[in-house]
């Protein structure tokens, strides 16, 4: 037994010695590789920006979609730093990301890094749970592991070891199917829908002859048929971890809900959609002004025709509504970019 | 669970040192427990499926057992449409309704069958055939009904084994399961060292061939036709070292508690013919077929008619096993097509003779895993028009923009260790050829293991081929 014993130890200083040299090897040649390959390159952009900006944008294709006929194609943070006059601002930027990738980017900020504001995006879409349950969840999952702060091969091993939600798309659509049947949703009593799925299916029967306005109507029911449940909701975490990480880190900290269509949502659904959508930008503002964030409220600020996508839900806004945005931005965290 | 995740890496010294920890008589229920614990990871609801194989099978092979006649055969029936009802429903029935749609359009009639949003179990097919093995035993008076429901349960649950393999049998792996296996350091020892090359040989060898076959399978027009054969070979490294690291692992797992599973490869690659490839290749799957299949249907000793149709017939079933995919179908009737042109071409007798001469041997065994390479698009295609472009791709080159084939240069590290190891053990297993080393060869392999996993493992992990079956 006592001979078994020792036989385990020298396995685990084996493992030890290997994890030691393998990470001085994997760091030097392969670990910016892997960075890029997994689609974690923000890290990179963050270390780079962080030594010469005050300012960071975090953001997600709202930032720089434009539109077609758009003069100025300027992104909505280019268009906050233009008013810039003794700051600069960087920004990390990638497509459908959301609060959980920000805040382990965040966590990456040093504490001699020059930046003093963080303006973190906030997709109101994100809560939902079309976008909770996205297929898109697992990549973003595995890249997140690159951005812990942990020695770089113990990164590449979890990442090669599946330590990280990887679920197949089945199932995260089965739990998506099971939030659209199971939340409740704040609607007023007389209201016959009290879940998404039935609010759903009766729209879909009673515009069925209408394909484009019955599957644009139904879009909107799903993104926007939830009410946040503080609780449970995993953005809810993310953005209370934030908060929690720029104390640590003495951030100022700005939070930019972004515009919604709230116009279409209303001629297309009606008030109860409208409300909800209402209902959860107060949440958010109340809950995270009362802890002391600037939460730049851009809801509805941008007409209905100002965004690009006019067959689906997205944030993407031509120039105009880019414009009034970044305006409002710089105009309600005055006091962090001036 | 999949072997190469880290709740799996937890999941396994938790079980081992339970198992050692209990008694003997309460063994059965740690195992039953862990293996469904194992299973219900992927999709809990889905270990109904399996209860419902146990139950099935446990009840017909007690009622058969002292049955006669017409009654005993009864419940081989029940049995066997039980579990292939089973596998039917959840692995065929949406490829036999797409197949009847296609089909209404063809014949222009109109159809109400449509296709369900079912999640295929994993390892349905083992695990239903594995079971099934069982009451064909017992129908033939060969195997004792099992009267303990737990040790049957873990019979086919065990699992090591119980998603993609070996299919054992109940004489093997039944008796073992209900054997006393103390602790040895020997078997701990064995069983590391199979995981530990079964974790090798799939996150360094098959998860880095992956990227390459997938660029190339999904856009094949984008490719050279260099680049394109070069991906068919990687396809072959690819499904060997996912199936062989899988049962090496499967292997090293169960010998940790004692438990000898059979081998399921023998260097696949190194057969001279498509028959050699055959008993090398997924053994337990070859041998089921062959012993409840092939032999029932006379075997060879029919006339060459017949054993023609046989052959193709079972070759043809054997890719259906796979998947409910007419590619697999196809897979399977051109290895049944090769066996029987080889066959007629070895019946000349100087052919014959000249096939004993080495440099002979050597043009067969790359002959064979060119065959064999060439008809793995079947396996691996989406459909047949995939296989189609795949195959469009290799005769003719491209006339779009030419996108070059990334292979990164250290893939070939591991790639060449792999290599030698395969040559240095030909014949042996990794637990046997390494065993008997010196401490020195022993622990710079367990290094170069260790290290080659850290650096060379895939960064997207992908989950086992087989597992889908």
């Amino acid at each position: 037994m006592k001979q078994t014993g020792i036989k385990f130890a020298a396995l685990g200083v084996l493992l030890v010695v290997s994890l030691f040299l393998s990470n001085i090897i994997y760091s030097k040649w392969f670990y910016k590789d892997d960075l890029i390959e997994t689609d974690a390159k923000m890290l990179l952009e963050l270390d780079s920006l962080q030594n010469v900006n005050d300012i960071i944008y975090f953001a997600e294709s709202s930032n720089a979609t434009t539109g077609y006929y758009d003069t100025c194609k300027k992104s909505i943070s280019e268009l906050i730093a233009d008013q810039l006059k003794n700051k600069s601002l960087g920004t990390i930027q990638h497509a459908a990301i959301h609060a959980k990738t920000y805040l382990e980017l965040i966590k990456n900020i040093r504490p001699d890094s020059k930046v003093k504001t963080i303006i973190v995006t906030m997709n109101l879409r994100s809560f939902d749970a079309d976008w909770i349950n996205s297929k898109l969840e697992t990549p973003l999952m595995r890249a997140n592991v690159m951005y812990a702060q942990l020695p770089a091969i113990i990164k590449k091993l979890m990442i090669s070891f599946s330590a990280y939600d990887d679920k197949v798309e089945y199932l995260r659509n089965k739990e998506r199917a099971h939030h659209w049947k199971h939340d409740p949703i704040i609607v007023p009593e007389n209201f016959p829908y009290k879940n998404v799925k039935d609010w759903d299916g009766a729209i879909f029967s009673k515009l069925f002859d209408q394909p484009k306005t019955r599957d644009l109507t139904c879009a909107y029911i799903k993104t926007y048929g939830f009410s946040i449940d503080t609780l449970t909701n995993p953005r809810i975490k993310d953005f209370d971890e934030i908060v929690k990480v720029a104390k640590e880190k003495n951030l100022h900290l700005v939070f930019n809900l972004l515009a919604e269509n709230v116009q279409y949502a209303d001629s297309l659904v009606g008030k109860e959609l409208v409300s909800l959508i209402k209902q959860n930008r107060d949440l958010l503002m109340q809950r995270y002004n009362k802890n002391g964030v600037i939460v730049v409220d851009n809801l509805e600020l941008v007409n209905g025709k100002e965004f690009c996508d006019q067959d689906w839900t997205t944030e993407h806004y031509v120039q105009s509504g880019r414009i009034r945005i970044a305006g409002n931005v710089f105009a309600t965290a005055a006091v962090y970019l001036k | 669970m999949l072997f190469n995740t880290l709740n799996f890496l937890l999941f396994l010294p938790v079980v081992i040192g339970m198992y050692y920890l209990i008694p003997n008589r309460s063994r059965w229920i740690l195992l039953f427990v862990a293996s469904c614990y194992f299973y219900m990871v992927f999709y809990p609801p889905y270990v109904l499926i399996l209860f419902a194989v146990i139950l099935i099978d446990y009840f017909c092979g007690l009622k058969m057992e002292n049955a006669k006649g017409f009654r005993r055969k009864l419940f081989l029936i029940l049995s066997v449409v039980g579990n292939i009802g089973i596998l039917g429903y959840f692995k065929y029935s949406n490829f036999l309704a797409t197949s009847w749609i296609d089909f209404s359009v063809f014949a222009h009639f109109k159809t109400s069958m449509h296709v369900s949003d079912i999640l295929l179990p994993i390892g349905l097919s083992f695990h239903t055939f594995q079971s099934l093995s069982y009451t064909i035993e017992v129908y033939r008076g060969k195997q004792k009904a099992e009267r303990h429901i737990g040790y049957f349960a873990n019979y086919v649950l065990f699992f090591p084994q119980m998603v993609a393999g070996p299919i054992e049998r109940y004489n093997r792996l039944g008796v073992q399961l209900r054997e006393n296996h103390p602790y040895a350091y020997e078997n701990i020892a064995a069983g590391f060292k199979m995981v530990l090359y079964g974790l090798f040989v799939k996150m360094c060898i098959a998860d880095n061939m992956a990227p390459i076959v997938n660029a190339v399978y999904e856009h094949p027009e984008k490719f050279s036709q260099l680049s394109v054969i070069t991906a068919l070979i990687a396809f072959s490294l690819q499904i060997y070292a996912d199936f062989y690291g899988y049962s090496t692992i499967a292997l090293g797992a169960a010998k940790m508690m004692g438990i000898n599973l059979m081998d399921n490869f023998k260097q696949p690659y190194f057969a001279t013919s498509i028959r050699d490839f055959w008993k090398r290749w997924h053994i337990s799957l070859s041998s089921w077929f062959r012993d409840y299949v092939f032999i029932p249907m006379g075997g060879s000793r029919v006339n060459l008619f017949r054993f023609i149709i046989n052959i193709l017939f079972l070759f043809a079933l054997s890719g259906f096993w796979h998947g409910a995919n007419y590619t697999f179908i196809i897979w399977g009737a051109l290895h049944g097509l090769a066996y029987l042109l080889e066959y007629g071409v070895m019946k000349i007798s100087f052919i014959e003779k000249m096939a004993q001469n080495r440099m002979v041997k050597f043009i067969h065994g790359v002959k064979t895993f060119l065959i064999v390479t060439f008809i793995w698009i079947f396996f691996r295609a989406e459909n047949m028009t995939n296989a189609k472009q795949i195959i469009h791709a290799i005769i003719y080159s491209s006339k779009e923009k030419i996108t070059p084939l990334l292979i990164q240069w250290w893939v070939l590290i591991p790639f060449l260790i792999f290599i030698a190891v395969e040559i240095l053990i030909r014949k042996n297993r990794i637990d046997n050829w390494l065993g008997g080393k010196k401490v020195f060869l022993r622990w710079s392999f367990y290094f170069v293991m260790l290290m080659c996993i850290m650096l060379f493992s895939g960064i997207k992990s992908y989950p086992f081929i087989y597992f889908r079956f």
